[in-house]
């Protein structure tokens, strides 16, 4: 695939100053783009289930929450080291979906919405429950990374977040570009009649649901261990299932780039408003999700769109799908 | 339903997004916050960090915490600001909204540490949210003054630099368990109800303990989850073990609803305890005539009396004092408040400066005289030096009970 | 005689329960929208109750229809601007936009009447029926105040059932639920009835709220707690019809009720929950199933 000059420059840049900041930037700087990194996996998470294959999943939270308990319950431990804490944590999170995916992806729309959206609330109060596991309420307090120095770790995590996103939006991009991914969208596009072409719809949701929990379980392990502390009320935290979705649509619903676009301008979005304003982020925060929703229900795509057709007047493999009208469902 | 409708071109070429990253990302590099710039022009001013809950569950909290702070820091600086050496330095507080999220606190903790380059901290509200920010401190090596961290499991981490206020749960419980059995005799029977979170889970703990200790029956003891809405089940089989005394733990709404729920299912006791509500005029308020004759244990008082070399002069003072600017009674998460910064104020005049091994080495060493008490840390950095007042609502208002060297009413048995 | 005590304290909380639910569930049902702003439209009548009860002295059951008047003007409001705008769009879009809604609201409330918890300290309280006053074999209480709220939220459910029945306005949101493209096409004008109908939702949660207001402590962050509790019982009983919010609510009274006493009281909220799920996966149109449909 053949790409303008201006646009391998453009990355070129972007990458050599992702690889150079940790050595240059602010701890503050460094915190933020952990935290922009951290958004931008999740993001894409999510877009894996509610963009790809269209089914409106609050449960982000829940397989976050889930790695983030798994790697914090095994490094308390004390007896494994980080990178596999992490591992174990998305496989925690994954073998959690697959428990309960087959049972809530037959639901549809609504149902599915809310069935994701409670089963943070019921993993919360398990979790609370739990005390001798969990910590319960109380939190659990995860040992400090070992000997190396602050600058060190902040590096380290900086490079572990860095290195979710890009696994969340590889994943995604494996994903679309595969057979799965197909399904995916036919399944999007209309269930029935994909199961009439002959696609298992089960299986497919299956599958993006245990790539949306793998993916986002392996932030949730990464953030346990870069805090040091976690509790149930904030690891299965409401706004971690409603944020990412705020940034896909900041983006675009169902492309690769989108959510990590409308993640990095979430992140602005939110630092700028909430360093300024003290006692009312949250309801800015709640005005914006509306306008944005109302106002750019698209997201930045039509932006993109725009930049896109710039770039490739043209070119042949521009696939543009009529969009039909709305039938009730 | 689909998301047909939104759904995006797609391309062969996604590139341009490439392009649209870049640059939104060179922007968020460019949105780098500017230097923080000093407000005095005199003398530098000692910055101290204090992340807060200020909205959130724990926001009434946080406001109470951050009214005593700033009563101590204009008092101060009213003065000309702290006496560091010759030179009167003024008190500049950092604050930053933890929205009640405790991972939030610990971020901000480290954000204070480091970009903001504060030269002490106080640590965010509740034992939770302290044990963890604590990490921070002892990292970059801040003393750190922990205005409500009563929990002992705050202080079992091997930390330096980590002082606290509150003298630990036990010292609720025991002196309460003790006035019980000398005023009580015939109380046998102990029900507690606690709520499912560090701080009032670990103090229905150490009633439980008191109340064994002193061979009372322990007959029920259960916890709730947070954000309960109804407690008649709990309440009702409270009811058919039949207590002498009732303890309840928990913040002030589960405190409000299960006091009201109480009287709704015609619980009777001789006995009621709960922590820590009745401290504040609210749960007055708010359950009326069902406040009487409920008693509680508190870390300060409006009532006690003690002479201080601090910057109030006497806890009396300082109720005048934070009446005039507040228009009310200071509870003890006010006072908490101010009491830090007394503690600090008082470390960093007695060692001359703003060094933090120095300050460190003399916080350690405690012996300070406060309104809010007399302060020592023992080894761990928790506070071991007073006993907490313990109070009980007596037509409408608290009456404290003990120690006898401040009482001002005697225990009345029997809650309706 | 335990567990007839539990049974009583359970079925008072379901009167609550049903009232708290049945503006929820007529505007999922009617709008497909779960409206999330549910919760804080009801914080919001109990505010307006504590504060017409503190300042003027009018009795929050009294105060409960009057309550309901300025949510119905700002549910009508909140409709026309955001909901009318996203009405067609998925859940997805709906659902986060009613969330975003209930961030600026909750922020609005705790900035304008801060976060202690308030709540009505009725005076003279109403006080008990101790049972074993007149039969001394039952030893059971009954708070009059439960009672009363319970009776009240019964009356307004009524209300919206002969509401629903009755009047043409009503059939005609009854006829929007069922079907709405029929509807329209029986000539219902569905944009008034949208709106009538979110109005409609958030003025039974104001009442509800005034009814709850001496029951609970009221502050911004007890939202959450009430959309939780109405989301379950919209699936145990159907949605969109008010029997269903009445049956579902009285059946999680006495589930809680009894959860707690057999489970803990610490396991209460998660048993809701996972009946919540159970249901969502069994039979999700609730107890009532589709027939409920007023």
């Amino acid at each position: 695939m053949k790409r303008p000059p201006v646009m391998m420059i453009g990355f070129g840049l972007l990458a050599l100053a992702i690889v150079a900041l940790p050595f240059a930037a602010t701890n503050y700087l460094l915190r933020l783009t952990t935290i922009g990194f951290m958004y931008v996996a999740l993001a894409s998470s999510w877009n894996i289930v509610g963009g790809f294959t269209g089914y409106p999943s609050f449960g982000t939270a829940d397989f976050f929450g889930i790695g983030a308990y798994a790697s914090g319950i095994l490094r308390s431990s004390g007896a494994f080291p980080l990178p596999l804490s992490w591992l174990l944590g998305a496989a925690a999170a994954t073998v959690f979906s697959l428990m309960v995916g087959p049972a809530i992806l037959r639901l549809r729309g609504h149902y599915f919405a809310v069935a994701s959206l409670v089963l943070a609330a019921v993993l919360r109060e398990i979790t609370n429950a739990a005390t001798g596991l969990t910590g319960g309420g109380m939190g659990l307090n995860l040992p400090t990374t070992g000997t190396i120095s602050v600058d060190a770790q902040a590096r380290l995590y900086y490079a572990s977040m860095l290195a979710a996103a890009l696994i969340a939006v590889g994943v995604a991009t494996l994903i679309w570009r595969s057979r799965w991914g197909w399904a995916m969208r036919c399944v999007e596009q209309n269930e029935d009649a994909a199961t009439v072409l002959g696609v298992n719809t089960l299986a497919t949701k299956i599958v993006a649901f245990a790539a949306s929990a793998g993916t986002a379980g392996l932030v949730g392990a990464i953030y346990a261990t870069w805090i040091g502390y976690i509790d149930p009320t904030d690891a299965f935290d409401d706004l971690l299932s409603v944020k990412p979705i705020v940034m896909a649509f900041i983006g675009g619903v169902g492309t690769i780039f989108g959510p990590v676009a409308g993640a990095i301008v979430f992140l602005v979005l939110e630092e700028f408003v909430w360093r300024n304003v003290l006692n009312f982020h949250a309801g800015i925060l709640g005005i914006i999700i509306v306008a944005l929703l109302i106002f750019m229900p698209g997201g930045l795509r039509n932006v993109a769109r725009g930049i896109e057709r710039f770039f490739t007047a043209g070119r042949t493999g521009h696939i543009d799908k009529v969009v039909p009208p709305a039938v009730p469902s | 339903m689909s998301l047909r409708n939104l759904r995006p071109v797609v391309s062969a070429v996604p590139g341009a997004s490439h392009l649209r990253i870049a640059v939104l990302a060179a922007v968020s590099v460019l949105m780098a916050p500017g230097s923080m710039t000093c407000g005095y022009t005199a003398e530098l001013p000692i910055r101290i960090g204090a992340p807060l809950p200020l909205t959130g569950a724990l926001s009434p909290e946080g406001v109470k915490l951050q009214q005593g702070y700033e009563l101590w820091k204009d008092t101060v600086n009213a003065t000309g600001g702290i006496a560091v050496g010759t030179v009167k330095r003024p008190i500049e507080i950092v604050y930053y909204d933890y929205q009640s999220a405790t991972p939030k606190a610990v971020q901000l903790a480290e954000k204070l540490a480091t970009d903001d380059k504060v030269d002490f901290m106080f640590s965010p509200f509740g034992s939770g949210a302290s044990k963890a920010a604590s990490t921070v401190s002892e990292r970059y090596g801040i003393p750190t003054l922990a205005p409500t961290a009563s929990s002992s499991e705050v202080y079992d981490q091997g930390y330096k630099n980590l002082f606290g206020t509150f003298t630990s749960n036990d010292t609720l419980s025991e002196p309460m368990a003790d006035i019980v059995k000398a005023k009580a005799p015939n109380a046998k029977r102990v029900a507690i109800l606690a709520r499912n979170d560090l701080y009032p889970l670990a103090l229905g703990q150490e009633f439980e303990k008191s109340s064994k200790k002193r061979g009372l029956e322990v007959v029920y003891f259960e916890k709730y989850a947070i954000n309960t809405l109804d407690h008649a089940s709990a309440l009702t089989e409270i009811k058919a073990a039949k207590p002498d005394w009732i303890i309840a733990t928990g913040y002030i709404n589960d405190m409000i609803l299960i006091r009201k729920q109480m009287a709704d299912l015609g619980i009777k006791a001789q006995i009621v305890t709960m922590i820590n509500a009745p401290a504040y005029q609210e749960f007055i308020d708010a359950t009326g005539p069902l406040a009487d004759n409920v008693t509680s244990a508190t870390w300060w008082h409006p009532a006690v009396r003690y002479e201080s070399k601090d910057a109030f002069g006497s806890s009396a003072k300082y109720t005048e004092m934070f009446q005039k600017k507040f228009n009310a009674l200071p509870d003890f998460t006010n006072a908490t408040g101010s009491s830090v910064g007394v503690v600090l104020q008082m470390a960093i005049e007695q060692a001359g400066s703003v060094d933090r091994d120095k300050v460190r080495e003399t916080l350690a060493k405690g012996g300070f005289d406060t309104f809010f008490g007399p302060l020592s840390f023992n080894s761990v950095g928790q506070a071991v030096s007073y006993v907490p007042p313990v109070f009980q609502i007596q037509k409408g208002k608290p009456v404290v009970i003990y120690p006898d060297v401040i009482k001002g009413g005697e225990l009345q048995l029997g809650v309706r | 005689m335990l567990y007839l005590q539990i049974l009583i304290n359970g079925i008072l909380l379901g009167g609550l329960y049903a009232c708290i639910a049945v503006g929820f569930s007529l505007v999922w049902g009617v709008l497909n929208v779960i409206n999330i702003l549910h919760g804080s439209f009801i914080v919001l009548g109990a505010y307006l109750a504590f504060f017409a009860y503190t300042g003027l002295g009018v009795h929050p059951y009294l105060f409960a229809p009057i309550a309901a008047l300025p949510l119905f003007i700002l549910g009508y409001a909140v409709q026309l601007v955001v909901i009318n705008k996203v009405i067609e769009a998925p859940v997805l879009v709906t659902m986060t936009a009613t969330f975003g809604l209930t961030l600026l609201l909750d922020n609005l409330m705790l900035v304008a009447f801060q976060a202690n918890f308030r709540k009505v300290s009725l005076s003279p309280p109403l006080g008990i029926i101790d049972l074993s006053d007149t039969f001394p074999a039952l030893d059971l209480i009954v708070p009059v105040d439960r009672l009363a709220s319970m009776l009240f939220a019964l009356l307004f459910v009524g209300l919206l059932y002969l509401l629903l029945r009755r009047t043409a306005v009503g059939r005609a949101i009854v006829a929007v639920r069922m079907d709405r493209y029929a509807a329209t096409l029986m000539g219902v004008n569905t944009e008034k009835v949208f709106a009538v109908t979110f109005a409609l939702g958030a003025a039974l949660a104001g009442a509800a709220g005034a009814l709850l207001s001496p029951i609970f402590p009221i502050s911004p962050l007890a939202g959450t707690a009430y959309l939780g509790k109405a989301f379950v019982i919209c699936v145990l009983g159907g949605l969109g019809s008010v029997s269903g919010a009445l049956v579902g609510g009285l059946v999680l009274g006495i589930l809680e009720s009894f959860g707690a006493l057999f489970f803990g009281p610490e396991h209460s909220l998660t048993l809701s929950f996972t009946v919540l799920i159970l249901f969502l996966l069994v039979r999700p149109n609730g107890i009532m199933g589709k027939r409920g449909f007023v």
